[in-house]
């Protein structure tokens, strides 16, 4: 299969690069040093790719096998708002997650790894602008009532706080945030733009596989420090230890569960054939995924500790540890990582706002429950607002003020008003009044 | 560890099957080598994210077959399909996992315009040798010159 590359409008290509100046100040350092950190791979460039070749017909849906559509007022309107929808919340989460990266990349400790998570940043930035091919290519009025300038503007004006969805409004507090983020957010986005491969929208199919491409090297860019880091943990290190990481598992594994949308949804977008499974189906597929980086990151952590181990026990070790949970030749299970229960800390879907722990065990009393997350999650994570409107939020519903739903429909929209730095004193915090947020896709 | 049966399936290399090469590497070289195979594996999905491909029973990797598409290097202007690592599970040798690969590689290549694919092999190893040629391969006239340089 070959690709075609293609630039969006001038005016639009301008925007994107004046934004990248903003919240993307390392580029031109990027480009600079790619052959010393990435001499094997082809020179980052700023375009929109589409992939030839794809396969004509619809996949999935009340439509398969007809002719794929290539405009989008060829569609039925109902599926045009669904896919609108999420071409413009990935779009929002391309540059929210810039946004969030450029916050903690000069607190890395390891210049390759920083130079990974540049890189990963710029990849972002192209696929924020494939988004906006998309969404300038076609003529989308009909269904959203603007125009491409007032799209194009409304995307490039989101900040922290008021993206689409809810993990692309959290702060970075240190390092560890862009690397557990890269390993596990950007790996929900992976599972998106593979079921995305099947569109029925011939432009979103094609645009799905160099995304992929790049999206495999964001992955490696959390996943291969993380290795490092499990290594150095079982080393003594003092910078980085498995309660870190782990804290910060808990942090980020519960908003990757909500960005599937509510358990219970996804059948509208099967039915239109914009995506090949229900939600449910790939917050499961994810789960058990996950699972496995964890499970990895244990074993190269056990056969650090305990470099003598040969193949057979090693692996013998590690499930003995996982199944009795007790300990294996001076290792406990307590210094291995594990994956948050599906229903911790949740505040979207089916378990919002209900009181489960690290576990899955259940709290009665909400301030023991309160006490649990304290021991559970980063320090400075507890110290944000967006733990805040959460704690407020779940004591609100624990007390019987609030139904679980009316606290997931209005979460307070945090916008950071002046420059990126949060250290800049024209930095002022306005938190707008409850807004509906849009329906998971 | 319970027997694997049936045959195995053939799929796209991803970044979460490196724990199952590194453990194929160690079965078949004796050395516990994560750093260099996540080095390998990262790299091939660089390249071409659907280029490589594993095999699986029963949901572990079994083998696993690492590849790109090429052209203008050693004076070969086509585009050609390489063949460059391959690592199959020695508890399942012989059960056609090695072939499951090439026929999955080799069907890749063609749907990607590919006509000519080529490796290279070591003459101390007549297995790897007998293998490509059971697939049809013959000796080229492409030959591996080495130096070295002290």
């Amino acid at each position: 299969m070959t690709t075609t590359t293609t630039e969006i409008p001038k005016k639009f290509h301008d925007a994107v690069l004046k934004w990248r100046e903003t919240y993307l100040p390392d580029y031109d350092y990027l480009i600079e040093n790619w052959d010393r950190y990435f001499p094997r791979d082809d020179k980052f460039r700023l375009c929109a790719y589409r992939e030839q070749g794809m396969p004509c017909a619809i996949e999935c849906g009340e439509d398969a096998g007809k002719p794929k559509f290539t405009k989008a007022c060829e569609m039925k309107p109902e599926a045009a708002q669904h896919l609108v929808a999420a071409i413009r919340a990935q779009a929002s989460t391309e540059f929210g997650s810039i946004q969030q990266h450029q916050l903690t990349l000069a607190r890395a400790q390891d210049e390759e790894e920083q130079a990974m998570v540049l890189r990963m940043m710029a990849e972002e930035l192209r696929h924020g602008y494939q988004m906006l091919h998309l969404l300038t290519e076609d003529d989308w009025r009909p269904i959203t009532g603007q125009t491409r300038e007032q799209t194009v503007e409304e995307i490039l004006s989101m900040k922290t706080g008021s993206h689409v969805l809810g993990a692309f409004n959290i702060d970075f507090e240190s390092f560890v945030d862009n690397i557990v983020f890269c390993g596990l957010i950007d790996r929900v986005g992976k599972y998106q733009l593979a079921m995305q491969k099947v569109s029925a929208y011939a432009p979103m199919a094609d645009s799905m596989p160099q995304m992929l491409r790049e999206e495999a090297f964001h992955l490696a860019a959390g996943v291969v420090p993380l290795r490092r880091w499990v290594v150095k943990a079982a080393h003594g290190a003092a910078t980085i230890t498995m309660e870190v990481i782990q804290k910060h598992l808990n942090k980020w594994v519960p908003r990757a569960y909500e960005m599937f949308g509510d358990e219970r949804g996804g059948g509208t977008n099967v039915k239109w054939g914009l995506k090949p499974m229900k939600n449910a189906e790939a917050q499961d597929q994810y789960a058990k995924e996950v699972a496995k980086v964890v499970r990895d990151l244990n074993m190269r952590y056990l056969r650090a500790r305990l470099p003598e181990l040969t193949l057979t026990e090693a692996e013998a070790g590690l499930s003995a540890l996982e199944r009795d949970r007790g300990g294996f030749r001076g290792v406990r299970f307590a210094e291995l990582l594990r994956l948050p229960h599906r229903e911790y800390a949740r505040r979207r879907g089916v378990p919002a706002f209900t009181m489960v722990g690290l576990d899955g065990e259940k709290f009665e009393n909400l301030e023991a429950f309160l006490a649990h997350l304290v021991r559970t999650l980063p320090d400075g994570y507890r110290a944000t607002r967006d733990f805040q409107d959460y704690v407020t939020n779940l004591t609100a519903v624990a007390r019987g003020e609030k139904s679980a739903a009316e606290a997931q429909k209005f979460m307070p929209q945090l916008r950071r008003v002046g420059g990126v730095c949060p250290c800049s004193k024209a930095v002022r915090w306005v938190a707008d009044a409850g807004v509906e947020l849009p329906a998971a896709v | 560890m319970t027997a694997l049966s049936g045959t195995p399936t053939v799929r796209t290399l991803t970044e979460l099957d490196l724990d199952g090469i590194v453990r194929i590497a160690e079965k078949t070289r004796g050395r516990y080598e994560p750093d260099l195979w996540e080095d390998r594996v990262t790299y091939y999905l660089r390249r071409a994210q659907e280029g490589s491909v594993v095999a699986e029973l029963d949901g572990e990797v079994v083998g696993f077959m690492l590849g790109d598409i090429r052209s203008g290097e050693f004076g070969i202007e086509e585009r050609s399909g390489w063949i460059e690592v391959l690592g199959v599970d020695p508890d399942l040798a012989g059960r056609g996992v090695g072939r499951a690969l090439a026929d999955e590689m080799l069907k890749r290549y063609g749907a990607r315009g590919v006509r000519t694919v080529r490796t290279m092999v070591d003459r101390s190893m007549p297995e790897i040798e007998a293998f490509f040629t059971k697939l049809g391969f013959e000796a080229d006239s492409l030959r591996p010159y080495s130096k070295r340089i002290d």
